[in-house]
């Protein structure tokens, strides 16, 4: 190891572990994600490091610019859930699986650690002698072609896949077109009028919270059906300026 | 930078999976463009076509032994011989698959994002046709393990380990009765699936430092020959070896095993258990016989405990069920471990005792499945076994029929299942693993209670209120079951010829 | 010639499909024609035992070896000698007029056609283990009569039969994975699972050969069965419908002591040598121990079945002494044992069915109300004590016999406790017999005379127990050769 790269390292280690536990222990999935998002730049910045550029830059441009957001957009489309089930069906299972986690952990690493004690790293010049790109795009066309291949097998399937398993097929009758969608909005008994916006407070932001009529009561059809509908204290659920 | 020449690719070799990936693609295409009405029949013709076309490719080539593709495809005797295996039974599950006369619609959902219970739901349940995709999945699925069986290098397997799973984790989840319990055998399949995918990965990483390869070739040539820290192939072992025991159901991996069976739907059930346990136990083959057989003396015992906690856990568990499906899942992990017998036999002998195993099993547990879709009441099929009292008076032909199908699972004498047992025993022995037969020997006559319990309760329990009718199979069940049958018996009389192949099948080229 | 030994295991399996596929009536004449022929198959097996000469401990009249799984390298090999003919005779004799016996009142509940069907493939299993010899084929053919007599008991029996149908399977299972094993130990080490190349013992190291005695007496133990091991047999034969019982009595317990002589005893012969005292003091604590219970005994069938736990006793010391007469006169006995308790059994069957109950209390004065029925229960009974001139009594005597000329203060106790138990055997038949034909006449027996069918069905037995009696060298003669053979043979 070279020094510059001895440096990266034990700077970039940290955030590493950081990101990764705080992922596991985040309750919000969002924040959860987001530590996500920090570990994964950390590790592409150490394939860098590694002479390994191309897996880097896919690790970071593919896993955490797209696939990531891809996850966060899933999140804010759904409605994030923060109720996070905190009974334990098996008794004693999360001590066990830490402490079976950190064993497991500490065996394969001091393993791996041992292993590699006297170990000169050998190949690398080889591997990356006419580029780092050129020399995956050798292994890919020539001796993994056929696993290469098979890979749009598994791609096909999982586009099925989320079909199947996601798409709802429609029938003419259940279809509503425009003039249904219209009669039915000004039908007697509905409010043809736009619905209100989620209430913003200085002590709420959250599109969890109900937004007010003029008349000053909550309205629930402020709030998309998915999300929970939060409890306002009464500080919270009286007029703004009328504390004094 | 010099030219890159793609390696010689011997196409008519590796013709069996490249024709099922076609197929599967159409398959696909199919869904697209077809009518709704016609796409049941086009799908199961195309698929069993394919299928067909496939296993006459395997016959035509059979004398061929190549390493093809840049050596990541070996197709050698126990890979044409495993292949062959995988499309028969593929064949017959694909017929329980199709058969849509004992229920309307046949056994999947019509549309599986309607949300479980609703009123869609329930007219769904009873009138829509169940979902076509499921062909070109199932066809994926097998394609797949036709090149885990063949993969000479640890890359091109993990590949068609995931291209094999993903459609077997897809169909699980589409039952058309008992949704819930569906969705989540899919759930915890797909999820412990990825744990033990992985673990295989993880592996494969120690394993490459080690060896500076993932063929198997490279591997085999560094285990004797490196002087390298064995620290990571032992640990790159240990980790690949629980990728593919956790596919094989052997303990402690099983656990997913009832809870899946139990949920799938009954011919996916009866797709993994048979085609799916070829195709790890292929794989495993070529992993403990082409590329680690040099440090065979330190893994051995340790796959011999993991073989007899799997044969005790399967056979103590399968007495206290109450559930067919759950029973046969614990039989089917109990069989996992004989079969670890016979790999641990590491022998010609184990190789093709194994192999015949494997086969044996496939069909006697493919018919015992297609069994089980006829029993049923107006919710579907009646599992709980308590509701099998008195079967034998309702109908004698299909409590015949099971009766000899768990007769040849508990390997009493003229089943298959005894030849089985015999032949893997037989090869373990002469390797000197007796203890390990002492085991499979007692285990299996544990084994035996729960199988003659459920015989006892068909025949000489009185038919109750709640004793379900048994339907008249369909003609692509019936032709399933009769393949099922008759092979359990040929095979339990005159194995004579399928032994001979699968011994004059017994060597890998490396 | 040696077709036949194809067609005796044929005609019955065929004649079970017929039985099991026709209607019930219909059926059940097939069976019994199937069984008729096979028992005409088996009488011309017989030929001269001093025609065969050979180096082999079993010298075959006829045989037949087929290969059956070339990679496993079993053999379908059938042959006949004068160990197993008498046996193969007597099961076919049994099955016939068991079926026969059918024919006339099939037991309720089950449909009578099954029951012959499975009655026959009892009877393939049973003939094929005494042609068998190829010792895995000898452990499929053991392993075929399980589910069968399983089946009858459970389906056929009596009140209590759920309980001991599993009883009999359990410890026939317990039986057959011992089997199971050593019959493995002796292939692997071995190399081959031929017995004629086998008998004596051959390449096999003495640890092997103790290894394997040991399971395989076991096993075959079970099956005899050997005290302690014993305790299903009351049991399946109190429960157990009539045929079922004298095809269990008269036959199948057979199997275990075949076994012990052809397989046990033949392989591994230094085990054999090993084991003999502990054989012997088994056999005798049997013989003791069967007749104190069944001195205590109130049940008809059950009192029946404890003295087969006796009988087997004098079979298994005359084995364990190892010497020509001891050998011979567990063969015999073996053979006497199985026409007298097949006809003992169908007297207790005829007797509970009159009567309504089988309690010993209950029952009196048959001779009175039934004389013919009285007559020949007595006949039964004493020739079952063993009375000279009757078949009982060579089996019960040589054993003896051959237990003191073995010598040494061990066998000279052991053979002169076997002859007390003999005389507790009197003892407890005698009781029988003044408890229930002599005494006051209790209650009344319909129909009291016999039906046709039952004298057409029991006097094979009684002319082949007076026969076997008169003449022993019947049995005796043509075991000679085999018995020489395989004692020549071990070391």
């Amino acid at each position: 190891m070279s020094t510059g790269e001895a440096v990266t390292f034990w700077i970039l280690v940290w955030p590493a572990l950081v990101g990764a536990i705080g992922m596991v222990l985040a309750r919000n999935a969002i924040h959860s994600a987001l530590w996500l998002v920090l570990t994964m730049l950390s590790i592409g910045v150490f394939y860098v490091l590694q002479s390994a550029p191309f897996i880097g830059m896919a690790q970071i441009i593919v896993y955490t610019g797209a696939i990531m957001m891809l996850f966060l957009f899933v999140l804010m489309l759904v409605g994030r859930d923060a109720s996070d089930s905190l009974i334990e069906t098996l008794r004693g299972q999360r001590v066990a699986a830490v402490l079976l986690g950190i064993g497991f952990a500490a065996m394969v690493g001091t393993g791996v650690y041992r292993a590699m004690d006297n170990v000169t790293p050998a190949g690398l010049e080889q591997a990356n002698a006419q580029g780092n790109v050129e020399g995956i795009a050798r292994l890919l066309f020539t001796k993994y072609v056929f696993a290469f291949e098979v890979t749009s097998a598994l791609l096909i399937t999982a586009a099925v896949g989320a079909m199947v398993l996601a798409h709802k097929e429609r029938r003419k009758g259940e279809k509503r077109g425009q003039p249904e969608t219209m009669r039915a909005r000004f039908y007697p008994g509905n409010y043809p009028g736009p619905k209100p916006g989620p209430g913003v407070y200085a002590t709420s932001d959250s599109v969890a919270t109900p937004g007010r009529l003029p008349d000053g009561t909550l309205t629930d059809r402020s709030i998309s059906k998915i999300l929970p509908v939060r409890e306002l204290t009464s500080s919270e659920s009286a007029p703004k300026g009328t504390e004094k | 930078m010099e030219d890159l020449s793609l390696p010689k690719i011997d196409y008519a070799a590796v013709a069996p999976m490249l024709i099922l990936f076609g197929v599967a693609c159409v398959g696909v295409l199919f869904e697209g463009v077809l009518p709704k009405a016609a796409r049941r029949v086009t799908q199961l013709v195309l698929a069993l076509l394919g299928l067909v076309a496939a296993l006459s490719v395997i016959v035509w080539q059979s004398d061929t032994r190549v390493l093809t593709a840049g050596g990541a495809v070996a197709i050698d005797g126990p890979t044409l011989f495993l292949q062959g295996a995988i499309i028969v039974l593929g064949i017959m599950a694909l017929l329980l698959i199709g058969d849509r006369a004992m229920e309307h619609g046949g056994a999947f959902v019509a549309q599986a994002a309607i949300t479980v219970g609703s009123e869609a739901d329930r007219k769904q349940a009873v009138k829509e046709q169940g979902a076509t995709e499921v062909y070109p999945l199932t066809v994926f699925a097998i394609a797949g393990m036709l090149l885990f069986v063949a993969a000479n290098d640890l890359l091109t397997m993990f590949v068609a380990l995931e291209v094999f799973s993903l459609p077997l984790y897809l169909l699980c989840a589409l039952a058309r009765r008992r949704r819930l319990l569906s969705q989540e055998a899919a759930l915890k399949y797909f999820l412990l699936g990825a744990y033990a995918s992985a673990f295989f990965l993880f592996g494969v990483a120690l394993v490459y430092g080690f060896a500076g390869g993932v063929e198997f070739g490279t591997i085999h040539d560094s285990v004797t020959e490196s002087t390298q820290s064995t620290v990571l192939l032992y640990a790159g072992l240990a980790m690949i070896a629980i990728g593919l025991l956790f596919k094989a159901a052997a303990a402690p991996f099983h656990v997913w095993t009832p809870d899946v069976y139990q949920g799938a739907p009954t011919p996916i059930t009866g797709l993994m258990a048979a085609c799916t346990k070829v195709a790890a136990f292929g794989g495993l083959l070529r992993v403990l016989y082409v590329g680690f057989d040099g440090v065979a003396w330190d893994y051995t015992p340790i796959l011999g405990v993991v073989a007899v906690l799997t044969m005790l856990i399967g056979a103590v568990l399968a007495v206290t069920q109450t559930d067919i499906k759950r029973l046969l899942a614990y039989s089917s992990i109990a069989n996992a471990g004989y079969l670890l017998v016979g790999v641990l036999a590491l022998s010609k002998d184990g190789l093709s005792s194994t192999m015949f195993y494997l086969v044996a099993y496939g069909f006697t547990v493919i018919a015992a499945f297609g069994v089980v879709t006829l029993v049923r009441d107006a919710d579907g099929e009646a599992t709980h076994l308590s509701r099998w009292a008195g079967l034998g008076r309702r109908s004698p032909l299909y409590a015949g029929i099971f009766t000899f199908i768990l007769l040849a699972f508990a390997g009493i004498p003229l089943t298959s299942g005894f030849i089985a047992k015999f032949a893997v025993f037989g090869a373990a022995l002469d390797s000197g693993e007796a203890w390990l037969v002492v085991f499979g020997v007692v285990t299996s006559m544990l084994l035996a209670f729960p199988y003659l319990r459920v015989v006892v309760m068909m025949w000489l329990s009185e038919p109750g209120e709640s004793t379900p009718t048994v339907s008249i199979p369909g003609g692509l069940t019936a032709a399933a079951l009769v393949i099922g049958v008759v092979a359990t018996l040929v095979l339990g009389v005159a194995p004579a010829p399928l032994l001979d192949l699968t011994t004059s099948a017994a060597d890998f080229v490396r | 010639m040696n077709a036949l030994l194809i067609v005796v295991l044929a005609v019955p399996a065929a004649g079970a499909a017929a039985a099991a596929l026709l209607p019930d009536r219909v059926g059940r004449i097939a069976g019994t024609v199937a069984a008729a022929v096979a028992l005409l198959a088996s009488l011309p097996l017989y030929r001269d035992s001093w025609f065969s000469y050979g180096p082999a401990g079993v010298r075959p009249w006829h045989e037949v070896d087929y290969s059956w799984v070339p990679a496993l390298n079993l053999h379908f090999h059938l042959g006949v000698d004068g160990v197993s003919y008498p046996l193969v005779v007597l099961t076919a004799l049994l099955t016939l007029l068991c079926c026969g016996f059918t024919l006339w009142r099939a037991p309720e509940p089950g449909r009578g056609n099954t029951l012959v069907a499975l009655l026959l493939v009892i009877e393939v299993g049973i003939l094929g283990t005494f042609l068998a010899l190829d010792l895995v084929l000898f452990f499929v053919f053991f392993e075929v009569v399980l589910l069968p007599m399983y089946a009858v008991i459970a389906v056929w029996g009596d009140r209590d039969r759920a309980h001991a149908a599993r009883k009999f399977v359990l410890y026939t299972l317990f039986g057959s994975v011992l089997l199971l094993v050593g019959v493995f130990t002796v292939v692997a080490s071995a190399g081959t699972a031929d017995i004629v190349a086998l008998t004596g013992g051959g390449e096999l190291s003495r640890t092997t050969q103790l290894v394997a005695f040991t399971l395989l007496a076991i096993g075959f133990a079970v099956k005899s069965p050997l005290w302690p091991l014993h305790t299903w047999l009351p049991d399946a034969h109190t429960q157990a419908p009539t045929v079922g019982s004298v095809i269990l009595a008269g036959v199948l317990l057979k199997m275990g002591t075949y076994g012990l002589i052809r397989v046990a005893v033949g392989v591994a012969p230094e085990g054999a040598r090993w084991a003999a005292p502990v054989l012997g003091v088994l056999a005798v604590a049997a013989i003791i121990i069967g007749s104190l219970v069944c001195l205590a005994q109130t049940e008809l069938k059950r009192l029946i079945a404890y003295s087969s736990v006796g009988h087997m006793g004098f079979v298994l010391l005359g084995i364990a002494t190892l010497t020509a007469t001891g050998i011979q006169a567990a063969l015999i006995g073996n053979v006497a044992h199985g026409v007298i308790t097949g006809l003992l059994f169908f007297l207790a069957g005829a007797i509970k069915e009159r009567a309504h109950t089988g309690d010993l209390a209950q029952l009196g004065g048959l001779r009175e109300t039934a004389p013919r029925l009285a007559g020949v229960l007595g006949f039964a009974a004493i020739a079952s004590l063993g009375l000279p001139g009757l078949a009982g009594f060579w089996g019960e005597a040589f054993a003896v016999v051959a237990a003191i000329d073995r010598g040494g203060p061990l066998w000279t106790t052991l053979g002169v406790v076997a002859a007390v138990g003999g005389a507790l055997t009197a003892a407890y038949f005698l009781r029988l017999l003044r408890r229930v034909t002599h005494g006051p006449a209790i209650g009344s027996l319909a129909p009291p005379t016999l039906a046709p069918v039952e004298v057409a069905a029991w006097a094979p037995l009684v002319v082949l127990a007076l026969a076997v009696g008169l003449v022993p060298g019947l049995v005796l003669g043509m075991a000679d050769g085999p018995v020489q053979a395989l004692l020549e043979a071990l070391p």
